[in-house]
Order: C-alpha cells, then sequence, then structure tokens
C-alpha cells in the first residue's frame, strides 16, 4: 500500500501538472520528429511523381540542365516547385497538395494538355522565383555575357514584374524547341516557290480582290466592304459588357478593303525579309525616303514553335504593323493601313447589332462562374466561328478551321487580338453624340486599341463590341535589349493584326 | 535575447508540425528590436578615416593610363603605406610609358621594361600579368568600362578615378562589372575624393543624424577658369589628335559636367541617399576653341518628393569662379564639408581641422584625399573590410551624364530613360589612323549626334 501510495502521490497534486507538461513534450517531439519525416517523404520525387503521372515532364527534367548537367547535381522536383522555407512553403505545400489530390481523383491525366502547362503564364502558378534566387544566388558571375548583364540589372530594377522563369523557361524541363538567343534564321525560307508575282493586282471595280505581293508568290484576299451605317458599342444591357463599350452611338463608315484573313505568316516574312535590318536604330519615318527600315532579328521564336503558313503572324509591335502596312503599299502602290476601331466593329458585325455575328449569349458561353467550372460552358454555334479560350489549345489555329462572318471574314472574333490605329482611351466614345463619319479615336494617347480577343479569351472578350488596348511595358517585360525592341513584343503571343485598302476615288460606285 | 531565439525556435517548429497536421496556423514575425541610437560611421556605410594604411602582405599595382592623373595616383599609391609596389605600366602612347617609367626610376624604383606595354590592348597584357594584385585605372573614361571588365575577369582589386563611363552601355557594364567584382570579393575604391575626406565625412554624419531636419533642397557648383587642350601637331592622325586632347573631346572625356562636376554631384547624391528622378538643363559653348563640348551648363535636378538640386559648371576665364555644394534643411543648413548652420545663421556645428607644428589653425587635412583612398583601398584588401564604390560612382556618373543630355538635348531627361538609353559614344573600333565622325556641338531642340 504504501509503495502503492507513494507512486499515486508522483501522479496527483503538483506532480501530475509536471507529468501533464512531460507527456505534452514527448508528444510534442514526437510530433516534430514525425512531421519533420511526413514532409521529407512527400518531398521526395517518387512521391510526387507517384502521383503526377506524366512521363512527358519525367523526361524532359532529365533532359533538362537542372538535371544533366556537368557537376552532376541534380535538382529534385520540390526545389522549384515550392518555396524555400520561411517563404510560405507549407502553405504552398497544403495548397498544391490539395489541388493535386482533386486532380489525382477528379480528373484524367491523359487529358492534360502539358504543353499548355509550360507556358509562362502557368509555369508562374507554380514555380517559385524565391526557389531559383535560394540557390541561384549570385546574378552577376563572371561569365555573365553583355545581354545577361543588361537582363539581371532590369531583373533587380522591377522585381515585382519580372520573374526568372520570364527568361528562363525551359531550364528545369527541357525543350529542343525553344533557344534563348536572337533568331537570325528566322525567315530562312527553304521552300522554292514555283510562281513568283511581277505586278500586283489591278483593281478597277469595287468588288473583293486577290492581292499579290509582288516579286515573292504570297497572295491574300481582300474583301470589300460596302459603306454604311450602324450602331458602335453595346447597349446597356447587353451580358457581361464592360463601361468603355458605352455609349451605343450612330456611326457612318465609308467603304473600303479589308483582309479575309489576319496577316499571316507567310504575308509578314515577306516583309521580313524585304525590309530586315541588323541595327536596330530607327530610321526617320519620311515618306520620301525610299528605303524602309523592318524589323530586327527576334529574340527567341516569334511564332511560338507553332507554325507559320497561314497561321496569323504574332508578337509584331504595333508600330511594325505600321512599317508593314507602309512596305505593302509600296510593294502594290495601294494604300494599305491598319483599321480604325469603327472601321473594325463594322466589319465584325457585318450588318448585325447582337452580341456576337453569329447566335448565342454570352451568358452561356462563357466559362466564367461556379456553375461553368464544374458543367463546363455552352459551345455550340461559337465554336464553329471563334478559335478561343475554349477550343483552343493555347495556341493560335490556321484560318480554315473557323467559318466566316456575313461580310466573308475569317478569325474577326478570337485567333489572335488585331491592332487598330486608334488611341485608346475608355471613354473614347463618350464625345459621340450625334452621327459621326469614319471616326479616327482619340488624338492623344499612349497605347492602341486591340480588338476581338485571341485564343486566351473566354467568350464574353470575343463579343462584337470588346475593346482591349495595347500593354507595352508588360510586353517588352523580358527583352533583354536596352532599351527595347521597337520591332516585336517578347512577352504577348496573341497579338497580331489584319490590314485595310482605301478604295481609290477612281472606282466610281459600288457594285451592288 | 538567447533564450528569446530558443524560445522562437522551438515554437516554429512545433507549429509546423501542427499545421502538418491539419491544425491552424498563425504566422509570428520575428520581432527585432530597432536601434534607436546615433548611427555611427559603420553603420552609415563611411570608410575609416586612417594616418597610414595597415601593414600587411606584399601588394603590387599595375597602372593603366600613365598621364599625369595616373602618374599622380600611382604616386599616391604606394606613399600610403607600408610594402606597396608600382610593378607594371600601361599606356597607348610610348611617351607616355617611358616618362613615367622615368620618374619611378628616379626614386629609385625601377619597373621592367618587359612589364611596360603600349597600344590599345596594353592593358590586357598588364592585367595577365599573375604577380599584379592591383590595377590603378586612370585613362580618359571612355576606355573605363572595358577596362574594369577585364581586371574584373583576371581578378585585380581596382583603385579607378572617376568619372568611369561617358554614356549609359559603359554605366551598365560597369555596375555589372561591379557586382562580379562583389561576388568575388575584389576591393574597388574610386576617385570621389570628397568620400574619403573626414571633414566631408562629419559633416555627412551630423546630417545623417539629422543636424538640419529633413533635406528640402540642394546645389551644386564647378565653376573655373578653361582648362588644357592640345593643338593638332603634324603627323597626329585623327585618333591620336583625339586621345592626346581627350580632355575636349565628349566620346572620351564626357564633357567637364562628368569630368570634374561629378565630385560636386556625387556628394548631393549622398548627402540626399538617392540619385534624380529627372534633369532639364541648359549649356552652351563660347570660348573653347577645340573639340565639341560645352563651356558651361545650368541643371535643375528633380530628386522627387518636392527636393530640387541646382548644379552649375562652367569653364570660362574671368567669371564668377568657386567649387563646392550646399544643402537646406528643415531646421539648418551646410556647405557639406566642414560648417552646419541654424536657420539664423550661427553656427552649429563646425569640423575641427589639426592645428599645425606651431600650435596654429589650419584650414587643411594632414593627409590628402588622394592618399586616403589609396589606404581606404590597401585597408580593405589587407584588413578584409570590404570595399566596393563602384556601383556608386557609376550612380552619380550617370547623374552627369542624365544632366549632359538634358543639356545637349534641350529635353527633359528621366532616370529611366537614361538609365536604359542605347547611347554610346565614339568609335566602335579603336585604331590609329583617320575616324570617320563628325564631332558637331551639340544643339538643344535636336538630337545629340556623338
Amino acid at each position: 500500500m504504501k509503495i502503492l501510495n507513494s507512486i499515486r502521490t508522483l501522479f496527483t497534486g503538483k506532480r501530475a501538472f509536471i507529468w501533464l507538461i512531460l507527456a505534452g513534450l514527448i508528444a510534442g517531439f514526437a510530433f516534430i520528429i514525425a512531421g519533420k519525416k511526413a514532409i521529407n517523404y512527400t518531398s521526395t520525387d517518387a512521391y510526387c511523381i507517384s502521383c503526377h503521372v506524366h512521363p512527358v515532364a519525367d523526361e524532359s527534367w532529365k533532359l533538362s540542365s537542372h538535371h544533366d548537367n556537368k557537376p552532376g547535381v541534380i535538382i529534385h522536383c520540390v526545389e522549384c516547385h515550392l518555396p524555400p522555407e520561411g517563404h510560405g512553403m507549407l502553405f504552398a505545400k497544403a495548397f498544391h497538395g490539395a489541388k493535386d489530390v482533386y486532380g489525382y481523383y477528379f480528373k484524367d491525366s491523359i487529358k492534360y494538355n502539358f504543353k499548355a502547362k509550360r507556358k509562362l503564364e502557368m509555369a508562374k502558378k507554380f514555380v517559385y522565383t524565391e526557389s531559383c534566387t535560394k540557390c541561384h544566388q549570385n546574378l552577376f558571375p563572371k561569365t555573365l555575357t553583355t545581354e545577361g548583364e543588361n537582363a539581371h540589372l532590369s531583373f533587380l530594377a522591377s522585381k515585382t514584374e519580372v520573374s526568372c522563369l520570364n527568361c528562363h523557361l525551359n531550364v528545369g524541363h527541357y525543350d529542343p524547341n525553344n533557344k534563348h538567343e536572337h533568331n537570325t534564321n528566322f525567315a530562312n525560307s527553304t521552300v522554292q516557290n514555283t510562281q513568283v508575282y511581277t505586278e500586283p493586282t489591278t483593281v478597277t471595280t469595287f468588288a473583293s480582290f486577290t492581292e499579290k505581293i509582288p516579286g515573292t508568290s504570297v497572295s491574300f484576299d481582300m474583301v470589300a466592304i460596302p459603306a454604311g451605317k450602324f450602331l458602335m458599342g453595346s447597349p446597356k444591357n447587353e451580358a457581361l459588357r464592360k463601361p468603355d463599350e458605352g455609349p451605343l452611338h450612330p456611326v457612318k463608315i465609308s467603304r473600303f478593303f479589308m483582309a479575309k484573313i489576319e496577316v499571316s505568316w507567310d504575308e509578314y516574312l515577306e516583309f521580313f525579309r524585304a525590309t530586315s535590318s541588323q541595327g536596330r536604330k530607327e530610321v526617320e519615318e519620311n515618306a520620301n525616303v525610299d528605303a524602309i527600315s523592318g524589323p530586327t532579328p527576334p529574340w527567341g521564336a516569334p511564332d511560338q514553335g507553332w507554325g507559320k503558313g497561314t497561321r496569323p503572324a504574332i508578337t509584331m509591335t504595333w508600330k511594325a504593323a505600321n512599317i508593314y502596312c507602309k512596305w505593302l503599299s509600296k510593294v502594290t502602290g495601294k494604300k494599305y493601313r491598319l483599321p480604325t476601331e469603327a472601321e473594325w466593329e463594322y466589319a465584325v458585325r457585318g450588318g448585325t447589332q447582337t452580341p456576337y455575328f453569329f447566335k448565342g449569349d454570352p451568358k452561356k458561353y462563357t466559362s466564367e462562374g461556379f456553375f461553368k467550372k464544374i458543367f463546363g460552358p455552352d459551345t455550340t454555334t461559337i465554336n464553329s466561328y471563334v478559335v478561343y479560350k475554349v477550343n483552343s489549345a493555347s495556341q493560335t489555329m490556321e484560318p480554315s478551321v473557323v467559318k466566316a462572318n456575313p461580310y466573308g471574314l475569317k478569325n474577326m472574333a478570337g485567333n489572335v487580338s488585331e491592332f487598330c490605329s486608334d488611341f485608346y482611351s475608355p471613354k473614347a466614345y463618350y464625345g459621340y453624340k450625334k452621327m459621326v463619319v469614319d471616326p479616327k479615336g482619340p488624338k492623344k494617347g499612349q497605347e492602341h486599341v486591340i480588338r476581338g480577343g485571341s485564343f486566351k479569351s473566354d467568350a464574353k472578350d470575343v463579343r462584337s463590341a470588346a475593346r482591349d488596348v495595347t500593354k507595352s511595358r508588360v510586353w517588352l517585360v523580358t527583352d533583354p535589349q536596352m532599351p527595347k525592341s521597337v520591332w516585336w513584343y517578347s512577352d504577348c503571343s496573341d497579338i497580331g493584326f489584319r490590314v485595310v485598302c482605301e478604295v481609290d476615288e477612281s472606282i466610281q460606285s459600288d457594285k451592288k | 535575447m538567447g533564450n528569446n531565439d530558443q524560445y522562437g525556435l522551438n515554437r516554429r517548429k512545433f507549429l509546423e508540425s501542427t499545421a502538418l497536421a491539419g491544425l491552424g496556423l498563425i504566422g509570428a514575425g520575428a520581432a527585432i528590436s530597432a536601434c534607436k541610437n546615433e548611427k555611427n560611421a559603420r553603420a552609415l556605410g563611411l570608410p575609416p578615416i586612417l594616418k597610414a594604411a595597415p601593414k600587411g602582405r606584399k601588394l603590387r599595382a599595375g597602372l593603366v593610363g600613365c598621364g599625369n592623373r595616373g602618374t599622380g595616383a600611382a604616386m599616391n599609391f604606394i606613399s600610403c603605406g607600408p610594402d606597396l609596389h608600382i610593378v607594371a605600366l600601361a599606356d597607348v602612347f610610348q611617351d607616355r610609358v617611358d616618362s613615367c617609367r622615368e620618374r619611378f626610376a628616379k626614386m629609385k624604383m625601377d619597373i621592367q621594361a618587359e612589364n611596360c606595354f603600349t597600344g590599345f590592348d596594353g592593358f590586357k597584357k598588364l592585367m595577365a600579368l599573375a604577380d599584379v594584385d592591383i590595377v590603378i585605372l586612370a585613362t580618359p573614361p571612355h576606355f573605363r568600362p572595358e577596362h574594369f571588365k577585364e581586371a574584373v575577369l583576371q581578378n585585380k582589386h581596382v583603385f579607378m578615378e572617376k568619372p568611369v563611363a561617358v554614356d549609359p552601355v559603359g554605366i551598365r557594364s560597369l555596375i555589372a562589372s561591379a557586382k562580379k567584382a562583389e561576388a568575388i570579393g575584389l576591393n574597388v575604391v574610386t576617385g570621389t575624393q570628397r568620400r574619403h575626406q573626414q571633414d566631408y565625412i562629419e559633416t555627412y554624419q551630423q546630417v545623417a543624424n539629422g543636424a538640419i531636419g529633413k533635406l528640402v533642397s540642394a546645389r551644386a557648383f564647378w565653376n573655373q577658369n578653361h582648362v588644357w587642350f592640345r593643338t593638332r601637331e603634324e603627323g597626329w592622325d585623327d585618333m591620336t589628335y583625339m586621345i592626346r586632347n581627350w580632355n575636349n573631346f565628349c566620346w572620351l572625356c564626357g564633357d567637364h559636367i562628368l569630368d570634374t562636376h561629378v565630385h560636386n554631384i556625387d556628394v548631393i547624391n549622398w548627402f540626399l541617399g538617392r540619385p534624380p528622378e529627372s534633369a532639364i538643363g541648359y549649356g552652351g559653348r563660347a570660348r573653347r576653341l577645340t573639340g565639341d563640348q560645352y563651356d558651361f551648363f545650368s541643371i535643375d535636378f528633380d530628386y522627387g518628393d518636392g527636393v530640387f538640386s541646382h548644379s552649375m559648371c562652367r569653364q570660362i576665364d574671368n567669371c564668377a569662379n568657386g567649387t563646392g555644394e550646399f544643402i537646406m534643411g528643415t531646421k539648418g543648413y551646410t556647405n557639406c564639408i566642414n560648417t552646419i548652420w541654424n536657420m539664423d545663421g550661427s553656427i552649429k556645428w563646425e569640423f575641427k581641422y589639426p592645428k599645425d607644428s606651431n600650435g596654429n589653425d589650419t584650414n587643411k587635412l594632414i593627409i590628402p584625399p588622394y592618399v586616403q583612398e589609396h589606404m581606404h583601398l590597401v585597408h580593405a584588401i589587407r584588413t578584409g573590410e570590404y570595399v566596393n564604390q563602384a556601383e556608386q560612382t557609376a550612380l552619380s556618373t550617370l547623374t552627369a551624364i542624365m544632366a549632359r543630355t538634358a543639356a545637349y538635348t534641350g529635353k527633359k531627361v528621366t532616370w529611366e530613360e537614361i538609365y536604359k538609353s542605347d547611347m554610346y559614344l565614339g568609335p566602335k573600333e579603336m585604331v590609329f589612323g583617320p575616324v570617320n565622325m563628325q564631332f558637331e556641338v551639340p544643339i538643344p531642340g535636336t538630337a545629340h549626334k556623338a
């Protein structure tokens, strides 16, 4: 009894408290050790790969400089795909883990579009700058090139908008098609074409025609757009509209020709070959100067490896698009230029006043919103007219995959956003009360109007009235040159343009 | 503190494991007690004031640019402490190497002939010498970025004269090289001697600790008589002439707003703690006989937050001359060099200069700043107390380039524009012979054609 009592006293009164603390401590330690082990175990490559069944990613990782390198150092999954400790590692681990569990049980990994996941916008969501700089602490090794020096100085100056990935996207997963260098072979044609046009097409009547670019074997279709009146902008009750699309106002448009498709790589490359310049200094823009100085060699692959041909040419700057028109005018003897915003909207509508030039409700087509994420959007009708987020596989398409609008124009909505000649202002329409004739937009501005949405756009942003704007600074963030290129955007892959041609006054009347 | 640290660590580990178990996590930032004491010299990044460079391992320097300033800098170097030697020379001209070598020979310091190099690539051969520890860069500033780059590639510590480049392309190269030097522990001291002067340093310390309150405006000035120039001699080709007369060509010198006024601009940047956001200015040419540069500049720098600095510099005889700086604060003002005044004009603080051997007051430091700066470099190398002034001097040089561009073009020039500009001055290739370039004097309202 005595012994029992003395044992009991060990566990009663104040002493019991000590035991409780001791037990708590042991449990705590066990927790720490087990927790640490759990973190370590769930951070091994084998553990990652046990759920992430994506042989493409494994293979490309093994070929990358983070696995296959001279010193033989292997950088593991979590070293890039989680932030380092002290930078929200556990939170990120829980977040990505939860997402992965959901994906593992509810989605089919074969259906994942890994090509799209490798793109910068996606990659930024699961690769952390802090993880890069944790190992890469010296941004100025002795071997750094002048271009690298400029790029890293600019990174230090604007850390918030540039991540390492902007330039070093493929260092973790090898991509044989993507090279980080000036692409001097760009546009070197290997195909021998049979017919070379010597003369441009002569236009004597106001009717659609096929333009031929002299000295090349490239031709493209121009559609006659008759003069007319329409209501520009969207009514207040149009679903998912934005305020900059109003007020609705009447506009009168003179006749013009508009290209059936967006300027293709075939067309743009002829311009590049004819005018490309090595120096990057702008030549004074003088109409009397015979020679037109065109783009410098681009950085990397402007076609993003998607192919050229009839796919729309992309990533050229607004200025480059204008010089293209100037060049095209010179070689064809006609007046080519970018469309005004009003001409563009008149053309896309093709006589309709509905949200789209085909039937449908933006609310039903959009993929945004909780229920849409689960049940998916309605894609009937829109699917056959527009290359947009839902059907594009995150890249441009050839014009042959879509139907034309009432005027016979293709890809006005979607595929790539198109430059207009107008400066952008959210209040551009405010001044128009009565009927305006051929408006040209605000007199002054910094950025320009872009229209039509692109392969990246949601259905609501490919509506006929939807407006957008160039973002010069953001689109040039990672251009390693100082100052940045005036010819190519380094960080925008869904911008292109379409030309219009003015109707010569000698052409008498509309052929109706 | 020790206990707290330990507590913090355990707590963090505990929280990590609980989070893993699915419990809520509330992050707690580590509290670092802020030091409210007056900032001392080290906290302000000020260099040590030394009577002499400390003893230590033998240090051998090579001189690149054997003109008057280069030879002077080399003399300053060897006089600043024990066991310091000049062992190699490089200059584009043979006669410059010879005269410099002779001066050292007269002081019984022989520099071996095989360690003397000439021509545009002489610097490369000098920097390839394994037994050169330090290079002194004292050529016309156009060449500085290229020379500094090579010095870092060859693992040399560097002393270099200001200005450190003549254009933004050079500035960016120099800043990148500065960062490379820092990464591998190469010390770099620049010839902005005011940063090494005890009187300036102590005045700065007063101002940084609030002696004149918040800084609200500034002015800086370097007005002097005309400077040297060379008339072209028979047999000199274009390149030879321009380099002999480098102080009068913008692509070599950067104009006097860089060459000399950068000292004052650097002081204002130093005291205000930042470079300006933009500049608007005037300038012109009235008396110069050679080259393509201006005689005078007047610049309004905008430092943001309502702070402006007026900068002026002139090189014309028989004018109101003087050099210096001035900064106005909310509680007083200072000449930056040795005196702080209250708002009512009474003296609040004055730097005490040492007395001479007879016990009389002086207005001079015992050790000239040209020597002090070399002591600073040797001190850093021998004690391991790292120093690298290249970037700070590059930013002040770029400030001057922004001002020069504003005056040459008549336009407002912003920091971002000039930092990213592709302006490169001078011929692309350095060879003796004819130079096919126009050297027009800049006209405001038009682009600078250099």
